[in-house]
């Protein structure tokens, strides 16, 4: 028995387990997705539209047309912010790092907020939206970087410039929203982090980069393992920690940018999902950042059926069917218990 | 100008000054490390043996004078040319604690496959007998959060082993174990050393274990080598009156025929 446990890698056998998990649930959550919306689809109603029955035309549009790429959007959108959360933990060394720490959401959603209310005549305005945050979300990366440069890149220096820079960049926001009341609704949304609306256009600006992000991102766990080791040590095993850090900093501020671009700041599911796969598959980053990919788009998608479930019964009582509850509002609503839940944990450690 | 190869120094401090912030910790020092010796750096708390260490390892920057190996400054090495010639383990090195033991050692062979291929599980040699080696093999699977405190120092010493460096540098690998595991570590690096040729430095404070470990002492005071040779010559009692303030007598160990001390009371000084 004890041989048995000795030879066996503990959290190995969670990561298989857990990835198996991860993607039933995915299944599921898929088509509880698919299903829930202001019109409500069986699942049986789901396969026969899928299998495109005549008699299904009307389900087979909203399908295809509206709820399809929602769910494409919502898994892979969660997947990068998941990722961009557990390379930030990895690299600052601190469970509490998430996609907005240093201030790349607050500058994407800036800028996306400031093309579309002044941009907004240009006819083409969305396809560009993924440059426009990513500007925005490298362009604070730059600055917050260039600010709390100095001696041995202290990375508390860093999140602390990054969370006022945010916090700065959200104001600049708010600023915008003020003088153009009649955006107010566009603009919420994206600082709150919403899937309504988001179709084939949106999802088509999302796979190609994620494409491409997602698995050099994957590709850097081997580096990350060596960082996550703390700076001397990381420099004696010939990793060059400042260039290192640089690129994955970059690397984890592209895929929130990405993100951001086509779901808005979708708060604390980068921050849960990868503290989740930590708790399961341990901190070896080989199993970390692929499992919390897979977590926090599973994450995603599931707050997205709530929010839809929830907009649901808003709507049976009566209240205006203009009204959606937007996904960011349950990512938060979730999200703050555990943040605290997370600092009490960690108080009880030391 | 040809040398015999053997007097050449492997490793070689020049004119180092290192401050911090302004605070000269090390001054002018010189320090020659000749090929497959152990040398023992010695000093009280503060006298800037972490701080050589790691500047021979370059982990820090000399403002002044230079470190060079084989005769190349270390400088202008490649971080990772560095790191397959000379492995150091830092004085309490920060720990990731969700991690398996082995996965830590094999960390050491980052230097030498590169961040792509660590992405594979690495069933190297050198992991296998690191593990060996600092009798690991029992604890590969157990989380680092789940070991004691000696039990973590030799995860780390292994991984420091599984880099199968040259040069190898130890702050304090003895801190946290217990005497039998001291003397397991200590014999370890003896065996390194006369088994693999293994040129080692390592920092200890336990003198009685360094005059019978290593060929060599260094000690050193407020950034300076006031006492540089072999434990017979060094750990003599107006050293561990002038430099470590106790007075104490030296005596033979009747068994390994090495000096060391018996401690009797502090040096009072005036003022
Ligand atoms: N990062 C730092 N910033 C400022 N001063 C430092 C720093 N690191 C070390 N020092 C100072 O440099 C001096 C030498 O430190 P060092 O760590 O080399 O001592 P040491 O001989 O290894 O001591 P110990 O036996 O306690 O490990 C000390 O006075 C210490 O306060
Ligand atoms: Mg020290």
């Amino acid at each position: 028995m004890n041989k048995l446990i000795r030879n066996r890698n503990p959290y190995e056998m969670t990561y298989k387990i857990g990835l198996l998990a991860a993607l039933l649930l995915v299944l599921i959550l898929c088509v509880m997705h698919i299903a829930f919306g202001k019109v409500v689809i069986s699942p049986q109603h789901i396969l026969r539209a899928l299998a495109n029955v005549q008699e299904e035309e009307h389900h087979r549009q909203i399908i295809w047309q509206l709820r399809l790429p929602r769910t494409l959007i919502a898994l892979v959108a969660g997947a990068m912010l998941g990722l961009a959360g557990a390379i930030l933990q990895s690299i600052t060394r601190n469970p509490l790092a998430e996609p907005g720490l240093l201030g790349v959401s607050a500058g994407s959603v800036l800028m996306i907020v400031i093309w579309i209310t002044f941009a907004d005549g240009l006819g083409d305005a969305t396809r560009y939206l993924p440059l426009v945050a990513w500007t925005g979300g490298i362009g604070t990366v730059l600055f917050v970087n260039a600010l709390s440069l100095g001696k041995g890149m202290d990375i508390t220096r860093l999140a602390l410039v990054g969370i006022l820079t945010g916090s700065v960049l959200q104001s600049c926001t708010s600023l915008i929203l003020l003088r153009h009341t009649e955006a107010v609704g566009s603009i919420l949304l994206w600082m709150i982090g919403s899937l309504n609306g988001r179709v084939w256009v949106h999802w088509d600006m999302l796979w190609p980069w994620a494409l491409v992000i997602i698995p050099l991102g994957l590709l850097s766990a081997g580096a990350a393992n060596a960082l996550q080791l703390g700076q001397s040590t990381a420099a004696s095993l010939g990793v060059s920690v400042r260039r290192m850090r640089w690129m994955m900093l970059i690397l984890a501020a592209v895929l929130t940018a990405g993100a951001v671009a086509a779901v808005g700041a979708i708060g604390f599911i980068g921050l849960i999902g990868p503290h989740i796969a930590r708790r399961l598959v341990g901190q070896d980053a080989r199993r970390l950042f692929p499992f919390s990919t897979v977590v926090t788009g599973v994450l995603l998608l599931g707050a997205d059926v709530i929010a839809q479930a929830v907009s649901f019964e808003l709507h049976v009582f009566g209240l205006s069917s203009q009204v959606s509850l937007p996904v960011g509002a349950v990512t938060a609503f979730m999200g703050a218990p555990f943040f605290l839940y997370l600092i009490k944990q960690k108080r009880k450690s030391h | 100008m040809k040398e015999d190869q053997s007097q050449k120094p492997l490793l070689e401090a020049q004119n180092i000054e290192l401050r911090y912030n302004d605070k000269p910790i090390l001054k002018e020092l010189s320090m020659d490390i000749l090929s497959g010796g152990v040398t023992a750096l010695l000093g009280t708390n503060g006298s800037g043996k972490s701080t050589l260490l790691k500047t021979m390892a370059r982990l820090l920057m000399p403002q002044k004078g230079c470190v060079y190996l084989d005769g190349h400054a270390i400088a202008k090495e490649s971080p990772r040319s560095l790191a397959r010639k000379m492995a150091i383990l830092p004085q309490s090195p920060e720990v990731p604690m969700a991690i398996t033991v082995r996965e830590l050692v094999e960390q050491g062979r980052y230097p030498h496959v590169g961040p792509l291929r660590m992405l594979k599980k690495q069933d190297h040699a050198a992991i296998e007998e690191a593990l060996e080696v600092t009798g690991m093999q029992a604890f590969e699977q157990r989380p680092l959060d789940s070991l004691s405190g000696g039990e973590r120092q030799r995860a780390w010493i292994a991984m420091a082993i599984a880099q199968s460096t040259p040069v190898l540098m130890l702050d304090e690998p003895t801190t946290f174990l217990d005497v039998r595991h001291q003397l397991e570590i200590l014999e370890l690096v003896r065996r390194l050393n006369q088994e693999r040729g293994t040129t080692i430095i390592v920092v200890l404070h336990d003198l009685n274990q360094a005059a019978r470990y290593a060929d060599r002492m260094v000690v050193l005071k407020d950034g300076r080598i006031v006492r540089d040779g072999t434990p017979d010559r060094v750990l003599t009692e107006a050293v561990l009156q002038e430099v470590f303030g106790i007075h104490a007598t030296v005596l033979k160990d009747p068994v390994a025929g090495t000096p060391i001390f018996l401690p009797h009371s502090v040096v009072h000084r005036e003022g």
